[in-house]
């Protein structure tokens, strides 16, 4: 069934630190940076006393020496001492430490620049940018060292917004919108996945989040302003109009004056399409042939997904995969 | 106690007995055999959802395999879960508590013998239902946890789910009845002296659990069934857009789900304070604080269900409320802990199968402990919340902290139920091949959980990074079941040839060893007078004083009731004999429940059996009405 | 050597009343049953707390002239089955059967109130979550009030056979505890869906 190979990004691999590429512990952002730090506490805090008790309980059971002998006074104490109070003491110190880091990742370390709503479907993320009037999908643009506010929802059922290099996750619950932020320290490109099983199509529910310096941030929020550009030549044209025909703009939306009917939203806003690195939430390479191939048939790399097999004649699936090549 | 006497034991034997062939075993309301088959049904399903894991193993031992398509992994992994936390874990810890708690307290039988075999075929009904869904390819597919909107009318349109909700409220009346009936018998039916400060500890742990059921069930009853009336009848609780909230579901759900796992966790916690003492040959130490601790835990347990919703943006105040509670939880746990070894340290250990399973668990239990406390912290649980961490933590927390009690249970107790020994080396390999493999398949996840690998994915991509520690975890997988594999040759080998086993075979100090293996169907021909927390130390059997309940030329089902603190003898209670009325009111659940997803008028229909059966049931015997 | 002494059975067989197992059982059950109508009075709490307008635009908060009268008739039905209850230790058949009957009849005013009560809604529990709940916690309640019927009708067939007397009356108070449990929960019940939408 997925006997196509499905290729990952080199970059995604080749950004990553001492983890992978989703690694909690590769962290690139102040987010994922503190929980790290807690993270590290906590694991040693918590071995060293286990290894003790691991270890007294292993001496104890085969030493072989003869022991004996009914309740000891000193019994009570021991228990008390080492199962109550020195845990207890830790315990503390871990309750206090917890909520220190939780209180300050919980909220952005530095007023937000502006906003992406980031709402969840079976099995993509629409992304909005409404301080910039942008809409996109499945790969969302950072400004590097700036504090962005995520706005999160869902338009189906329970998703959750996951970028471990950068933060913890944040549930996309249906009725609810969650606030969250993300900052990235660096340039990078950073790969996130759907953390809440939302149907057939969780597994390979992935987005990428690419955090670029200011100037080339804005240079791709000015191209993604851009509606995309009528069709250039009779193929193109013909494209466009497969792509009407086929039934592909009752799902997806393409801005632009010679699309003005092309507004649906059960799939991913597909204006930028070419621009984008990966297809099919960050699943496979943005090509033209794994386009063709996915077009055809999405069921053989993403069995379950919500967009159905396009049968078309050859020559008209070759317009229609040249017209979305121009939506750059 | 008195020396043996032929005749008044055969006369009890008749009196007690079941009724003999098939009908027989339909109407059995004895405890042992009521408690046996819980233990069997339940070993069952650990095979069944054991065999599940392997093969969903198989499917993410390399990226983008194809051994389950992604709606049969969905399937896969929502059986595996319901099938362990519901058919198997709490089942089997009942069944043992069922079988042991009579006899260690000194009765005859359950204060509702009825009852009690009612409670099982509902149980057995549970279970057989949900797999005949799934081999008929309409499981439920949500994750055994079954969020909505997902597990709603709107995004699981197909059965599955409704058939996860049957089993669901099939198996809480079940533990809801197990659970009265422990209450009662704990409370009423303890041998004359069994004060409250001299209750096993595995009694403590299963009072504690019953009492835990009663307060935990009943919102998952409520929350199950308002999922299948969103489903059925059209309501919202579920459903946004009409004022309902998805949330409401994950709170319900976590108010029972979270004690749920104190619920399996406690009688094995019970089973271990029973078989620390006697591997080490001296009483428990701290016998008073390990009570308070198990009580403690109870009671804790329901402040802590949040930590699963994390995630969910609630305000942080809250989460670092139950944060705390979560992080304090671990203390009665330690002190528990700490009581077995200093009994240990005071003691001589006699190494057994059972006392190296315990061995196991302790080792499991501080690991998979420390990860819980790890993942107590609301930032650290951002990362790896819906991660193979958490996998990997409840993993050593159940299988470690319940499975291997389970397990060193059915070595310690083997001889009681069946007359034989369970086999020592077999038991060592078994051992070994468990613990060892649990390592394997479970301590890379929390590698993979850290790496970012969600939960509940039918694949991953090559390239990220996982695939070693996935294949990994497939071999571990493999040769854990091995183990299991030779314990169950051990159980057949056992049976058939094993050696004999007296009455007490370990040296043992509570009641259950003062009878023959397997007891007699009315377990003591005298009732015992206990004076201390462990009988059969304090006392030999030539030394003990106890009470006959029954007119020797005439016995009935006599138990006696004793009272509530001390154990001061009360009165004699009659207890009924063999019935089938338990089986036709189970039966007429089922209809009711089953007949919702088919016709509607089944539900009367099944409704009105039911009735019929618990009315024929209760109605007294002919002698009780006058002339 | 001798032995210790096999005591034999000076105790009382059989006894009747508080503290016995299936009183026990039955206060169980009840706890059980308040912990699913807390469950789900918590819903009712919980949705009315995410939602903008409680009762929802389009629906009036609730009457509360036929549910308070239909509350007292619940429970005065508490008195004759008290007395029922007290008479029964005392081999009184006449307090048994009279007040039970006498019970049994208020229930069945209960119940035809609520229908008509119901038949007033003019929304139901696939309106909108608020319905759901509103229908699922009276309806669950009152079904509560259908098994007390037919539970005491059980018992009562069994006081006609001449089965219960001063020392065999267990029967007879597990069913008023059980009806007392009915009359008992409906005031949280009441307060909450009747009396809260107007004051909170």
């Amino acid at each position: 069934m997925t006997g196509r190979a499905l290729a990952v990004s080199g970059m995604a691999v080749a950004v990553a630190g001492c983890g992978g590429a989703q690694s909690v512990f590769s962290p690139a952002g102040p987010g994922a940076s503190r929980i790290s730090d807690l993270a590290w506490i906590l694991i040693v805090g918590t071995i060293v006393p286990a290894a003790v008790v691991i270890g007294l309980i292993l001496y104890a059971v085969f030493r072989g020496r003869r022991g004996g002998g009914g309740p000891r006074v000193g019994d009570t104490r021991v228990i008390l001492l080492g199962g109550a109070v020195f845990p207890a003491l830790i315990l503390l110190t871990f309750s206090a430490l917890s909520a220190r880091y939780s209180a300050e990742v919980a909220v952005p370390p530095s007023p937000p620049a502006f906003t992406i709503e980031v709402t969840g479907h079976q099995f993509w993320w629409e992304a909005r940018y409404p301080d910039h009037g942008v809409v996109t999908a499945n790969e969302i643009h950072v400004p590097v060292g700036q504090t962005v506010r995520l706005q999160l929802a869902a338009s189906d059922v329970i998703h959750s917004f996951w970028v471990p290099r950068l933060h913890g996750k944040m549930d996309q619950t249906p009725g609810h919108t969650n606030v969250w932020w993300m900052q990235a320290a660096e340039p990078g490109v950073y790969r996130g996945q759907c953390a809440e099983f939302c149907g057939l199509q969780h597994a390979l529910m992935a987005m990428l989040v690419i955090a670029q310096p200011a100037a080339e941030f804005d240079a791709w929020i000015a191209r993604m302003r851009q509606p995309a550009p009528p069709p250039a030549d009779p193929l193109l044209e013909r494209g466009r109009q497969v792509f009407f025909e086929a039934g592909c703009a009752h799902c997806h939306a393409i801005q632009g004056s010679h699309v003005l009917r092309f507004t649906g939203s059960v799939g991913p806003d597909l204006t930028h399409l070419g621009s984008r690195r990966m297809l099919a939430a960050a699943t496979i390479e943005n090509s033209r042939e794994l386009l063709r191939a996915f077009v055809v048939d999405p069921h053989v790399f993403k069995p379950g997904v919500r967009m159905p097999a396009t049968r078309l004649p050859a020559d008209q699936l070759d317009a229609l995969i040249a017209y979305l090549a121009t939506l750059q | 106690m008195p020396p043996a006497d032929p005749p008044l034991d055969a006369r009890l034997a008749s009196v007690w007995a079941t009724g003999p062939g098939f009908y027989g075993w339909l109407t059995a309301v004895n405890h042992r055999a009521i408690g046996l088959r819980y233990i069997v049904t339940a070993f069952v399903f650990l095979l069944l959802g054991g065999l599940l894991a392997l093969v969903m193993r198989l499917q993410l031992a390399g990226p983008e395999l194809a051994v389950l398509t992604p709606g049969g992994y969905n399937q896969f992994f929502t059986m595996h879960g319901s099938t362990m936390m519901f058919l198997f874990a709490v089942p089997m810890l009942e069944g043992i508590g069922i079988y042991l708690t009579p006899l260690m307290i000194g009765t005859r039988d359950m204060a509702f013998p009825r009852l009690n075999a009612f409670g099982y075929w509902v149980y057995a009904i549970a279970g057989v239902t949900l797999y005949v869904a799934f081999l008929f390819g309409t499981a439920p597919d949500g994750g055994w946890f079954n969020y909505p909107p997902f597990s709603g009318p709107g995004y699981s349109p197909t059965a599955g789910i409704d058939f996860w909700v049957t089993m669901i409220t099939f198996i809480e009346v079940a533990a809801l009845v197990a659970s009265v009936e422990l209450i009662v018998t704990v409370f009423k039916q303890r041998a004359p002296g069994m004060s409250l400060n001299r209750l096993p500890l595995f009694v403590w742990a299963q009072l504690v659990m019953a009492f835990m059921i009663v307060f935990a069930m009943p919102p998952l009853m409520l929350v199950s069934v308002q999922l299948m009336l969103d489903r059925v009848i059209g309501t919202h609780f579920f459903n946004a857009a009409a004022g309902g909230d998805p949330l409401l579901w994950q709170h319900l759900f976590w108010i029972f789900g979270h004690p749920d796992v104190y619920i399996i966790l406690l009688p094995a916690l019970g089973i271990v304070s029973m078989i620390v003492p006697v591997a080490a040959r001296r009483p428990m130490a701290g016998y008073t604080l390990v009570a308070v601790a198990i009580v403690a835990l109870g009671f804790l347990s329901f402040g802590l269900w949040v930590h699963h919703m994390y995630a969910t943006g609630l305000p942080v105040l809250g989460m670092n409320f139950f944060a705390a509670v979560g992080m304090m939880i671990t203390i009665p746990s330690a002190v528990q802990i700490f009581a077995w070894l200093v009994t240990i340290w005071r003691g001589r250990i006699v190494m057994t199968a059972a006392f190296l399973h315990v061995v196991g668990f302790l080792v499991l239990l501080i690991m998979g402990g420390i990860t819980g406390i790890m993942v107590s912290a609301p930032a650290f649980d951002w990362q790896v919340h819906d991660t193979y961490f958490v996998v990997a933590h409840f993993h050593y927390v159940i299988v470690g902290g319940a499975l291997f009690p389970i397990l060193a249970a059915l070595y310690f107790w083997f001889p009681k139920m069946t007359g034989r020994m369970l086999g020592e080396r077999l038991g060592r390999w078994s051992f070994w091949a468990t613990f060892v493999g649990l390592h394997v398949l479970f301590f890379p996840m929390h590698i993979l959980g850290f790496e970012g690998m969600p939960r509940r994915v039918y694949t991953y991509l090559a390239g990220l990074g996982w695939d070693g520690m996935n294949l990994t975890s497939t071999i571990g997988a493999f040769v854990m079941a091995a183990g299991i594999l030779v314990f169950l040759v051990n159980v057949f080998v056992s049976l058939l040839f094993g050696a004999r086993a007296g009455a007490d075979p370990w040296g043992g100090n509570t009641l259950e060893w003062a009878t023959s293996s397997p007891p007699p169907p009315y377990n003591f021909p005298t009732i015992p007078v206990v004076r201390g927390r462990d009988p059969l130390w304090d006392e030999t059997a030539a030394e003990r004083e106890s009470w006959a309940t029954s007119d020797p030329e005439h016995p009935r089902r006599e138990v006696m009731v004793t009272t509530l603190l001390d154990a001061a003898p009360d009165h004699i209670d009659l207890l009924p004999g063999p019935t089938i009325w338990p089986l036709w009111a189970a039966v007429g659940a089922a209809i009711a429940f089953l007949g919702s997803m088919i016709h509607l008028l089944l539900v009367p229909l099944g409704a009105l059996v039911a009735t019929v059966a618990f009315v024929a049931w209760l109605w007294p015997p002919r002698e009780e009405f006058p002339a | 050597m001798s032995r210790p002494p096999v005591r034999h059975l000076e105790l009382p067989r059989m006894v009747q009343g508080h503290g016995e197992t299936v009183w026990w059982g039955m206060v169980f059950l009840v706890t059980i049953e308040t912990m699913v109508f807390a469950s789900l009075i918590l819903s009712y709490f919980y949705l009315k707390a995410g939602a903008p307008a409680w009762p929802p635009d389009g629906i009036a908060a609730p009457d509360l002239l036929l549910p308070t009268v239909n509350t007292f008739i619940l429970l005065a039905s508490v008195v004759p089955v008290a007395w029922a209850d007290r008479g029964v230790r005392t081999g009184n058949t006449v307090a048994v059967r009279a007040g039970k009957m006498t019970g049994q009849a208020l229930l069945v005013v209960f119940l035809v109130l609520k229908v008509v009560e119901y038949a007033g809604y003019d929304y139901d529990w696939a309106t909108n979550a608020y319905g759901s709940i509103v229908w699922t916690t009276t309806g669950f309640h009152t079904a509560h009030v259908a098994v007390a019927l037919i539970k005491s009708s059980v018992v009562l067939a069994l006081s006609w056979k001449g089965y219960f007397n001063a020392d065999r009356y267990l029967g007879v108070q597990a069913n008023a505890l059980y009806w007392y449990f009915v009359a008992g929960i409906w005031i949280p019940v009441y307060l909450t869906l009747y009396l809260s939408p107007w004051v909170l």
